[in-house]
């Protein structure tokens, strides 16, 4: 099952990369421009577009870059003149610290949340967190990073400003994992593991809460419906004890809960982006779309093969997981 | 004496709509009916008459908007009605076991079956695992189950309609009930595979001297397999009796609509299909008979309270132109 995931995988990476690059190439940006100057003369303009290879055909172009991806290669970015597989690689742990730490806080809320709303299904519970999920989705990203920033750094002061991941005072640990926090604890040094944990919580609290609110929505959505199935109420035409039935709505909710937090973190990888920005995170995300708005071709297409990969990445774990949580998968 | 008396029992859907007035579907209007160890009791009516939510209310198992508002349930000496909830609970799945349709969905799919068998026996009483697990194992066997102890083993989606019902005839005889509701036990199996799963359930209401209760739309189920019938449409009984009797002398313009429209009497090519069309609206019954609208034999005095009245040996109608039916039935 999983090499036929991986194998699956092949065109649908190939595909998404054409797209991608085609994409950029048309979107009316011309990055020869930008790199060769305001007082460049037309010859140097073509000179730099020669270096590029931005004068050969599109397609040509493409299966160029293939050839350079397959070997690791997916270019330069035109404006740090670095290898963007090594930036991205860089800053991969980046982004995930902040995605993973969000997400899981998300579900550590959300899921309890959404159960306890289907078990009172019209009760006031359900309604009140309903009506607050419904807050959690409708409020933009940028805009939620930016208020909690206003209240918490610029009202209250009881956080450090979004400047990113750790005091500008403190220097950064020894890298290990990429991640300040963890290679702060690594290398035993607990002020620097502290700022990392002061620059962390308001980022992470952002992507709690966009990630709760669908979680909310889909676990109460999931259990309800286990909850009118009939072997739920055949088991309590059996009259099993309340608890016990509760426990085959929990058993029978969990599978279906897994995948879709899955879901939702191959979606929120995109969103993170937003809130990287706001604080300053540097991550993969705010690469992305620094990338996006400079034009730097390589960049983005480096940007979206990472998203790409991450929900490979991520859709494989959950089958991993469900193989875990379903003992029918088990057996088949 | 009978072990299950249902006497006037009722069950509305209250509801609000969009103007937040008041709406009241009565679904149950008087239902009454009883049923004894070792007989089996037919309850029969088109889709809507009321006859799962007979069940359903008999089980406490109604969800809002549905409610019980009135009637009497005495199951075994007690008043269903005045038990504690938890109490009920434990009645549930002991003493009254149903088997339902949809018997492969009504199976927790992440379960195994014997685990499912097992957990049902020691949710009512204080059996050893071990105890539980021989006890399924045998009821298994009992009904006709292949291979049982391998069985235990199986998943829900391994099995086949006919197998997970057997499977849900051996859960409700894990505690041994004294009752046994069939909710549409066949609805969906295979006509061969009916016929065995009937031919189960009535062997075990007199083997182990049970009452049975079988909800159907087929007539054809009642005639062979039940002893009594009781004949429901919107939300009342409207004749009941031994099976023999109702078939041979169907008093109510609706059993006799029924009887008519099964295969059977159609080839005949004798009986005309009389009385058909849609149920009545529950939000605005007819005072009187509910049937009246699509009875051809309706006068004025069809709209009085009328009350389920004794035509024969143990044989009930609730019709007060039984006379002009009777003459007047095209034969």
């Amino acid at each position: 099952m999983l090499m036929r995931r991986l194998v699956l995988a092949i065109p649908l990476l190939i595909g998404i990369l054409f797209f991608t690059f085609m994409l950029i190439r048309l979107g009316g940006q011309d990055p020869v421009g930008l790199l060769a100057g305001p007082t460049a003369t037309t010859e140097e303009i073509e000179i730099v577009r020669a270096e590029l290879g931005l004068d050969k055909p599109l397609f040509t172009q493409f299966w160029l870059f293939l050839g350079d991806v397959v070997q690791g290669d997916i270019g330069k970015s035109w404006i740090s003149n670095r290898s963007v597989t090594l930036d991205i690689l860089e800053r991969i742990p980046i982004t995930l610290e902040l995605l993973l730490w969000g997400v899981a806080l998300g579900s550590v809320i959300g899921v309890p949340v959404g159960l306890r709303a289907a078990f009172r299904h019209d009760k006031w519970f359900d309604h009140i967190s309903r009506g607050i999920s419904l807050l959690g989705f409708s409020i933009p990203t940028y805009f939620l990073a930016l208020l909690l920033l206003f209240v918490f750094f610029f009202l209250l002061g009881w956080s450090p400003p979004g400047m990113g991941r750790i005091s500008l005072l403190i220097s950064p640990p020894p890298t290990v994992t990429g991640s300040y926090l963890i290679d702060g604890l690594l290398a035993g040094d607990l002020e620097v593991a502290r700022s990392a944990v002061a620059q962390l919580i308001l980022p992470i609290i952002a992507v709690a809460i966009i990630s709760a609110a669908p979680i909310v929505k889909h676990t109460r959505a999931i259990a309800l419906e286990i909850i009118s199935s009939d072997f739920v109420r055949f088991a309590r035409a059996s009259g099993l004890p309340s608890e016990k039935v509760s426990r085959i709505v929990l058993k029978n909710s969990s599978t279906p809960v897994t995948t879709f937090i899955g879901t939702e973190l191959t979606g929120l990888v995109g969103s993170v982006s937003l809130i990287e920005f706001v604080f300053a995170w540097g991550g993969v995300g705010q690469y992305g779309l620094n990338a996006i708005i400079r034009g730097d071709f390589a960049a983005v297409q480096g940007y979206v093969l990472f998203l790409a990969l991450f929900s490979l990445v991520v859709f494989i774990i959950v089958d991993l997981l469900v193989l875990v949580l379903e003992p029918r998968a088990v057996a088949e | 004496m009978s072990l299950l008396q249902v006497r006037d029992l009722h069950t509305h859907f209250i509801s609000r709509n969009l103007d937040n007035e008041i709406r009241v579907a009565k679904a149950l209007n008087g239902v009454s009916f009883e049923v004894s160890r070792g007989e089996v009791l037919g309850l029969v009516g088109e889709t809507g008459a009321g006859k799962s939510l007979t069940a359903y209310s008999v089980m406490d198992l109604l969800k809002p908007p549905a409610k019980v508002v009135g009637g009497t349930v005495e199951f075994d000496g007690r008043n269903l009605r005045d038990l504690e909830a938890e109490d009920m609970n434990k009645l549930r799945g002991s003493e009254i076991a149903m088997v339902v349709q949809n018997p492969r969905s009504s199976l927790d799919p992440l379960t195994r079956v014997g685990e499912q068998l097992i957990r049902v026996h020691t949710a009512h009483t204080d059996t050893s695992e071990s105890a539980a697990r021989a006890r399924a194992i045998e009821k298994l066997g009992a009904v006709g189950i292949p291979a049982p102890e391998q069985r235990m083993r199986a998943w829900p989606h391994e099995l086949s309609g006919g197998m997970a019902q057997r499977v849900l005839i051996a859960m409700a005889l894990m505690n041994e009930p004294k009752l046994i509701i069939a909710d549409e036990p066949t609805t969906g199996l295979d006509v061969t595979v009916q016929a065995q799963i009937l031919d189960l359930l009535r062997e075990l209401v007199v083997t182990h001297n049970v009452a049975a209760m079988v909800i159907t739309h087929d007539l054809g189920i009642v005639a062979h397999y039940c002893n009594r019938m009781a004949v429901m449409f919107a939300g009342r009984i409207v004749e009941t009796g031994d099976v023999e009797t109702v078939f041979d002398n169907p008093s109510h313009p609706y059993t006799r609509t029924l009887i008519a429209s099964t295969p059977e009497r159609l080839k005949e090519g004798k009986q005309k299909v009389l009385g058909g069309g849609a149920p009545p609206n529950l939000y605005n019954l007819p005072p009187g008979c509910h049937y009246v609208e699509r009875c051809r034999f309706a006068d004025e005095s069809c709209n009085k309270p009328l009350s389920l009245d004794q035509v024969g040996d143990g044989h009930f109608a609730m019709c007060t132109r039984l006379d002009a039916v009777r003459e007047g039935w095209p034969s």
